[in-house]
C-alpha cells in the first residue's frame, strides 16, 4: 500500500515506537504464545522471536496503526513456520478427528440448555484452562484472540490471514466446542448440569 | 375445494399464530427457536460487538421473545467472563523484556 512512500524511522523514532508501542504488549504476547506451545521456554523464545522480528521490520509498520495486531500476526506467523513442527507438545487429542467433524457444516451446539451460565461461573481456572488448551489450534487461537484479547472480526481476519466470514464461523465452531469440552467438565465434577432447580 | 390435510394445516397455522401472538401478550418467550445455529452466530457477533447499535436492538427483541436465545446469551456472557478472568494471567518471566532489549542493542 504506502510501503513505497514511507520514510525510513530515524534511530530515535526506532526505538520510542518500539518502546512506546510494542513493549506494553508484552504481557498478552506471552500469554498467547504460552497458549499455542504449551511450554515456557517456548514461549519465551516465541516472543523474543517476533520482537527481534518486528524491530528488524519495523519501518513496515505504520505509526498510528493497531500494533498489537501487528505483533499478533508476526508471532502467529512464526508460531506456524518454526514452533508448530518442533512443539513439545504430544498430540493429547486427536486434532485432525476433531477438525474434520467440526469442519463440516452440520455442527449445532445442541446441548445449551444442559450447560447452564451458573456452572460455568463456578468453575475452577483450571477447568477453564484446560477446556481451552484442549481445543485444536486453529479453534483455540479464534478463542484467545476475541475473549481473551479482544480484537474485533476485522483486526482477526488480517491477523490469520482469513476471511472476516471465515473468523466468524470458526469462533461459532470453537464456541461449540469449549462448551462441549465445558459440559463435560460440569458434569465430571457434578455440577448442576441438568433441568433440576 | 380444499383438501382436508389443507384444512389442517391452516388450523394448525392459525393455532401457532395464535399461540405466539399470547406469548407475545402474556411477556412470556418462545420455548423454540426456527434456526438454532444462524440465531446463535448472529447473538455471538453481537456479543462480540460487531454489529454495532442495530445489534443492540436485535438483542433486545431477542432476548425478550426467544427463550433459547435468552439462555445462549446468558451462557455464552458467563464463559466470555471466565475466559478473560481466569486465562490471561500467564506470568511473563521477569527477565523476558530485559533479554529481549538486550538483543535488540546487538543488532542495533
Amino acid at each position: 500500500m504506502s510501503e513505497v512512500q514511507r520514510r525510513k524511522y530515524s534511530q530515535e523514532e526506532k526505538n520510542s515506537i518500539f518502546d512506546g508501542e510494542f513493549m506494553p504488549h508484552i504481557d498478552s504476547m506471552y500469554n498467547f504464545a504460552y497458549r499455542l506451545t504449551f511450554d515456557e521456554d517456548d514461549a519465551k523464545d516465541l516472543v523474543q522471536d517476533t520482537y527481534l522480528k518486528a524491530y528488524r521490520f519495523i519501518n513496515s509498520f505504520e505509526q498510528g496503526t493497531n500494533a498489537k495486531a501487528w505483533l499478533f500476526r508476526i508471532l502467529k506467523n512464526s508460531f506456524i513456520n518454526e514452533y508448530r513442527k518442533k512443539s513439545k507438545q504430544p498430540a493429547k487429542v486427536d486434532y485432525q478427528e476433531v477438525e474434520t467433524y467440526y469442519n463440516s457444516d452440520d455442527v449445532d451446539f445442541q446441548g445449551t440448555t444442559d450447560l447452564r451460565a451458573e456452572s460455568v461461573k463456578d468453575m475452577l481456572g483450571d477447568e477453564i484452562s484446560n477446556a481451552l488448551n484442549s481445543l485444536a489450534v486453529d479453534f483455540r487461537t479464534v478463542i484467545i484472540l476475541c475473549d481473551l484479547e479482544g480484537f474485533t472480526y476485522e483486526e482477526m481476519a488480517k491477523i490469520l490471514d482469513i476471511p472476516i466470514g471465515t473468523v466468524r464461523s470458526r469462533l461459532h465452531r470453537a464456541r461449540n466446542l469449549l462448551k462441549e469440552k465445558l459440559k463435560g467438565y460440569a458434569q465430571h465434577m457434578g455440577y448442576n448440569t441438568d433441568e433440576e432447580e | 375445494m380444499p383438501s382436508i390435510w389443507d384444512t389442517i394445516r391452516t388450523r394448525r397455522n392459525n393455532y401457532r399464530i395464535r399461540m405466539e401472538m399470547n406469548q407475545e401478550s402474556s411477556g412470556q418467550r418462545k420455548m423454540e427457536c426456527s434456526d438454532v445455529n444462524k440465531c446463535f452466530e448472529l447473538l455471538e457477533s453481537i456479543l462480540d460487538g460487531e454489529m454495532g447499535d442495530p445489534g443492540k436492538e436485535v438483542l433486545k427483541e431477542k432476548l425478550a421473545k426467544c427463550q433459547p436465545c435468552f439462555e445462549h446469551f446468558h451462557l455464552e456472557q458467563a464463559i466470555r467472563e471466565v475466559l478473560k478472568n481466569k486465562c490471561t494471567k500467564q506470568a511473563v518471566p521477569n527477565e523476558l523484556a530485559k533479554s529481549i532489549r538486550e538483543k535488540i542493542q546487538e543488532v542495533k
